[in-house]
């Protein structure tokens, strides 16, 4: 039988990264077939490329024995993939039949017949325990089911291979189990699924095999009956993971942040953050793990100072801060490492200069009264330019050149220059190369060292395991454990923040 | 706000030569020779009493130029001008005629009274915007009519000079008349204090925190709030300074300039608008502003002599100056403000996830 | 005195008032639904009143005044069109701008075409007539209202289900509903954003075109400079307010129109014009300000 799929030699470069660097691959037709690798491996280029979003430098694709060449997702469709992006690709006002039918709508006369359509959504569900109601609207469903209906939307277009990526970052236990019972009825039906992840104990639990991803290149291709979940770790990370390489503690200081029963809201007046408590001392680092959308985002904003808090108290360098905005806060001594930085972290219109001086612009050392003291500034910023190894010509620069690497270490740089004693790192190595990665992970120890606190967000929870002192797992907006990183590991984790309970 | 490239400038020149020839192109279409009805627009504009009459419409442009570019900067997109300018002028105008004591101290007052009128309007906007979530972009709009509305009523009614068939407030008395100066034959004082707010806008554009912060607000406000400005309460003060410059020029329009307050004149005369169009071709910046303003004011004024001489209507100048902005911003040519668009910022590995996407 | 108010007559000066507002938000409203900022239907309305009357002038014969209308707005759409949807641009500037083209182009026009300022009047510009449909023209109350409308006008109220059809219930109407809510997706999917947002500004343009139309040779037969004094704007807020649904739409329009009719009744009962012509601006506002918080979308257009 041919490969459902095979890559031949992948190459592709971004300004300053090699994504992918002669990436083999070979898919058997009827397998689910894990791709794994770390943050920054190039699995996402990867698959952009298999799906017609990105063209490659060099190397071809070949589907069912044939070389194609995708200029678009829609090459991609026709040649029989299907893919479910992370993030996901639907019309939030329509409805699920909508969705999935959406450019191949069944019609009566110039009509689009809805009856056809939602009875075909039903159908596809049935046969592969999908099942939605095909009336609803996309907005009004969890998390979960919209994923049912990208899958949907795949089989509905005939899809051969179904690439998903990352699909359990957003899901449930139950809803997982749920997903990996639905990939096994795919296999069965004869459909092959591509599947990637960097979650060990998903890659055993449901992969034929697996191909492992490090620094852009393909470094393994392995039967999953015959590997272990070390070996696919040790071949993720080039190293063996020893949580002997830990920093060593540090000497643990006085709280630099207090949050005692805070509840917080959203936009829409739902509670996300219920009545936690938790505190920040100097010299540690207090690492936060949730599944995305579990309140840990807004019980950062509200520390910040940038969401309003319902009830309860936070108290940042001795003084409350609850009804505070975030000039109050970035005072009383905090800093803030936002999660997005192109949306939130910086201007992109904006000169260097006036991206790191910002949070900082009415201290006393950068301005005479109300004049800027431009030398000042400029002396400022050429200090984290060579200090956080940005690499731009000068303050002068505008902030949209600069990739997203330097932007982060921008961001970073200009955090935690300022030696506030709270720092707030939200994602602080998303979407950065690996070496990047280690060089700000270095930062953070350091700053630790140097008598910060730091309270550290990141949905990598190895990144959580090797560099938190201690880890609280956040679950539907309530602290619900909290737990040693010598003494726990993911599955741990992984148990806690999906409703886990001992 | 925007990145001063040369390939900015490059196309800020092109937009300007293309609307020329499209201008020319109209005019030939109507059967004039392009080349003489320009020529006589040259002439009337830059020459004789034209020199004047240039300088003093750049008043009013450059001014209303200024005042809508401090909130434009911000990103605050205040549209309503025109109705700050106009109850403004009336304020001004009411306070010069009916206010009695010593005319320096006056002239003071009623420029005073026209900044407070237009600063309250511009700040109903703005405080729809903060606590009512209505974008100041059609609120500033929609609240010009009725700014019109209520001054036409005021002079039609209470204020009506009874003496004069058209409706109109009486003359202002010549003391509290904003002198003119020598200049050119004559040009009204106000170009100091016009000079005077150019540059002091200048200055805090480029020297002050409040000035760094307000151009970060308009190019990213998210990112402003995270540093920790307080964005709504700078979209009060810009759209308060930008409401009472706009008043400032009203009055300086009548007190300055046509000492009666005649119903709609001020309205027709499209300032309001030929500033936004001024302020969106420099950028947003003071000094290119006065240039591009005393380009306007020279079309104007020249297509006014075109209109004299070749009997070519004046407001081909209109049309040429909205085709600057149609040609600049539709990017007809080259890549205006291109390089500020975030949806365009290229995607690197791990990009791709865009977090809170359903 | 509210016996005095209520009539026919009131009715049908609502709808004189109401069925140019409608036709330019039915045209802002396909926008919206495709994803194109459009605010300038403004222009457009009074770029359509001069073409129209221009037409009829030279025709003198309305429905070629109609005609040419439409042609001509559909191709100043293009304007936007390509600068907003193939250049990127920026819709609200290049919106501003294109309105301030149309009130600049139309007031040389005038006085070149026809030598005269202000406003142009002439036996020659055939107006559109009304058509009462029999039996129904003579109900009490709405039938003067609704039954004996300008051609415009019964296209307008014709739009709007035929519309909402169009939307909710065929294909080409649910790929422009996700063109709109998510480009990048429906593009995966092989649906071209840019031919779907081209397609819904000239609608717009097309849309304006009768809206001008109606204004110049419905509602008077006339051009006037800057006639359209704020209706495409109206029309706008009328977008926003109805969430772009045809049945918000209509609804708003009518709130619009009620006031502007109201306001002209007021008149007749000794209020000055100066203020009852306010009326309409003031209602929207007012609308706007109780409708509160449905305009994320423009908000985060216009904060960079």
């Amino acid at each position: 039988m041919p490969n459902a799929l095979e890559l031949r030699g992948i190459s592709k470069s971004f300004p300053g990264v090699r994504a992918n660097d002669n990436v083999d691959l070979e898919v058997r037709q009827g397998d689910i077939h894990a791709i794994v690798g770390e943050n920054g491996a190039g699995k996402t280029t990867l698959m952009s490329i298999l799906y017609g979003l990105t063209p490659p430098d060099s190397g071809e694709i070949v589907v069912d024995g044939r070389t194609v060449r995708f200029s678009s997702a829609l090459d991609a469709i026709a040649a029989g993939l299907g893919m479910v992006h992370q993030a996901f690709k639907l019309f939030p006002t329509l409805t699920v039949a909508e969705n999935v039918v959406f450019r191949n709508e069944p019609r009566t006369g110039i009509f689009l017949d809805r009856d056809e359509a939602a009875e075909r959504v039903r159908a596809l569900g049935s046969e592969y325990g999908l099942v939605v109601d095909p009336k609803a609207r996309i907005e009004n469903l969890p998390v979960g089911l919209l994923q049912r209906v990208e899958i949907l939307k795949a089989l509905y277009r005939d899809a051969q291979v179904l690439i998903l990526d990352e699909p359990t970052a957003v899901l449930t236990p139950q809803e997982r189990d749920n997903l990996f019972v639905t990939l096994r009825r795919l296999k069965d039906r004869g459909r092959t699924v591509i599947f990637i992840t960097h979650k060990l104990n998903e890659v055993m639990a449901v992969s034929d095999r697996v191909t492992v991803l490090r620094g852009g290149r393909a470094v393994a291709h392995l039967d999953t009956a015959s590997t272990s979940p070390t070996e696919v770790s040790r071949l993720m990370t080039g190293r063996n993971v020893d949580l002997d390489s830990r920093p060593p503690p540090s000497q643990l200081g006085s709280p630099v942040l207090s949050v005692s029963d805070l509840t917080v809201s959203d936009d829409d007046g739902l509670v996300r953050v219920d009545s936690v408590s938790l505190e920040v001392r100097s010299g540690e680092i207090l690492g936060v793990a949730a599944v995305a959308g579990n309140g840990q985002h807004e019980l950062v904003e509200a520390i910040c100072g940038l969401r309003p808090a319902d009830r309860g108290s936070i108290v940042v360098g001795g003084r409350e801060v609850a009804a505070a905005d975030m000039a109050m806060t970035r005072k009383s001594g905090l800093a803030y490492i936002p999660e997005d930085r192109h949306r939130v972290g910086t201007a992109a219109g904006g000169e260097v200069w006036a991206n790191l001086v910002m949070g900082f612009q009415r201290r006393k050392r950068f301005r005479r009264g109300r004049f800027l003291r431009r030398a000042e500034i400029d002396e400022h910023a050429r200090r984290i330019i060579a200090d956080y190894d940005v690499r731009v010509a000068g303050p002068a620069v505008t902030a949209v050149t600069l990739s997203g690497g330097n932007l982060q270490k921008l961001v970073v740089g200009r955090e935690m220059s300022h030696a506030a004693p709270l720092l707030v790192a939200e994602e602080p190595t998303r979407g950065v190369d690996v070496g990047a990665i280690e060089f700000l992970h270095r930062q953070l120890v350091e700053y630790r060292n140097q008598g910060g606190g730091i309270l550290l967000l990141s949905a990598e929870l190895w990144e959580l395991l090797a560099l938190s002192s201690r880890i609280a797992v956040m679950y539907e907006g309530r602290l619900v454990a909290e737990l040693d990183p010598t003494e726990t590991d993911e599955a741990e984790l992984g148990f806690f923040m999906t409703g886990g309970s001992r | 706000m925007m990145s001063q490239s040369a390939s900015d400038r490059l196309s800020v020149a092109l937009s300007i030569v293309a609307a020329l020839l499209i201008g020319a192109a109209v005019i030939a279409l109507s059967g004039t020779n392009p080349l003489s009805a320009y020529g006589e627009m040259v002439d009337g504009a830059l020459t004789g009493s034209g020199l004047r009459n240039t300088t003093a419409r750049m008043i009013p442009i450059v001014g209303m130029g200024l005042a809508l570019s401090i909130p434009f900067r911000a990103g605050v997109i205040n549209l309503g001008g025109e109705g700050q300018m106009v109850l403004g002028g009336l304020a001004g105008t009411l306070c010069a005629i009916y206010l009695p004591g010593p005319p320096a101290l006056v002239m003071v007052a009623s420029i005073l009274a026209g900044a407070v009128a237009g600063a309250f309007w511009a700040f109903l906007a703005a405080a729809g915007q903060i606590w009512l979530k209505l974008p100041i972009l059609i609120s500033s709009l929609l609240l010009a009519y009725p700014a019109r509305a209520i001054t036409s009523y005021l002079v039609r009614f209470p204020f009506a000079d009874p003496t004069v068939t058209s409706s109109s407030t009486v003359p202002v008395p010549d003391a509290n008349r904003i002198p003119k100066l020598p200049l050119f034959g004559g040009v009204s004082a106000s170009i100091v204090l016009l000079a005077f707010f150019l540059i002091a806008i200048a200055i805090f554009n480029q020297r002050t925190v409040a000035g760094y912060e307000t151009r970060m607000t308009g190019l990213n406000s998210r990112f402003s709030r995270y540093g920790g400005v307080g964005v709504d309460r700078q979209v009060v003060w810009v759209m308060l300074a930008s409401g009472a410059l706009a008043g400032v020029i009203g009055t300086h329009l009548v007190v300055g300039e046509t000492y009666r307050f005649l119903d709609g004149d001020l309205v027709a005369s499209g300032f309001a608008w030929t500033g936004l169009l001024v302020t969106l071709l420099a950028s947003h910046r003071p000094l290119p502003l006065l240039a591009a303003g005393a380009f306007f004011s020279a079309l104007q004024i020249g297509g006014l002599a075109m209109q004299r001489n070749v009997n070519v209507p004046w407001q081909i100048a209109l049309v040429v100056q909205a085709v600057v902005i149609v040609v600049l911003a539709g990017r007809f040519v080259l890549s205006w403000r291109q390089r500020e668009r975030p949806d365009e910022i290229p995607l690197a590995e791990g990009e791709l996830t865009v977090t809170g996407e359903v | 005195m509210f016996d005095q108010l209520f009539d026919g007559a009131l009715l049908e000066s609502v709808f004189r008032a109401l069925i140019p507002i409608l036709l330019a938000a039915i045209g802002g409203m396909v926008c919206e639904r495709a994803g194109v900022f459009q605010i300038s239907l403004e222009g457009m309305m009074l770029v359509g009143a001069f073409a129209a009357v221009a037409g009829s002038y030279l025709g003198q014969s309305a429905l070629l005044g109609v005609t040419i209308a439409m042609v001509v707005t559909g191709l100043f759409s293009l304007i936007l069109a390509y600068g907003a949807v193939t250049r990127r641009g920026d819709p609200i500037v290049l919106g501003v701008a294109v309105n301030l083209l149309a009130l600049g182009l139309t007031s040389f026009l005038l006085p070149q075409l026809f030598g005269v300022r202000g406003v142009f009047q002439h036996p020659r510009v055939d107006g559109l007539d009304r058509m009462a449909i029999p039996v129904l023209s003579d109900l009490p109350l709405i039938g003067q209202a609704l039954f004996n409308l300008t051609i415009p006008g019964y296209l307008a109220l014709a739009a709007i289900p035929l519309i909402w059809l169009f939307l909710f219930r065929t294909p080409i109407g649910l790929r422009l509903r996700g063109v709109g809510e998510r480009p990048a997706s429906a593009e995966t999917l092989g649906v071209s954003s840019t031919q779907y947002k081209y397609a819904a500004v000239v609608f717009s343009g097309l849309a304006c075109g009768l809206a001008g139309a109606q204004l110049a040779l419905g509602n008077v037969v006339q051009f006037a400079e800057n006639m359209s004094s704020g209706r495409g704007w109206i029309a706008v807020v009328a977008v926003m307010l109805g969430r772009a649904h045809p049945v918000g739409v209509l609804g708003a329009s009518a709130l619009f129109g009620f006031a502007e009719g109201f306001g002209f009744r007021l008149q007749g009962n000794g209020l000055p014009v100066q203020i009852t012509e306010a009326l309409p601006y003031v209602v929207t506002l007012v609308a706007l300000a109780l409708a509160r918080k449905r305009f994320q979308r423009i908000l985060e257009l216009t904060a960079a």
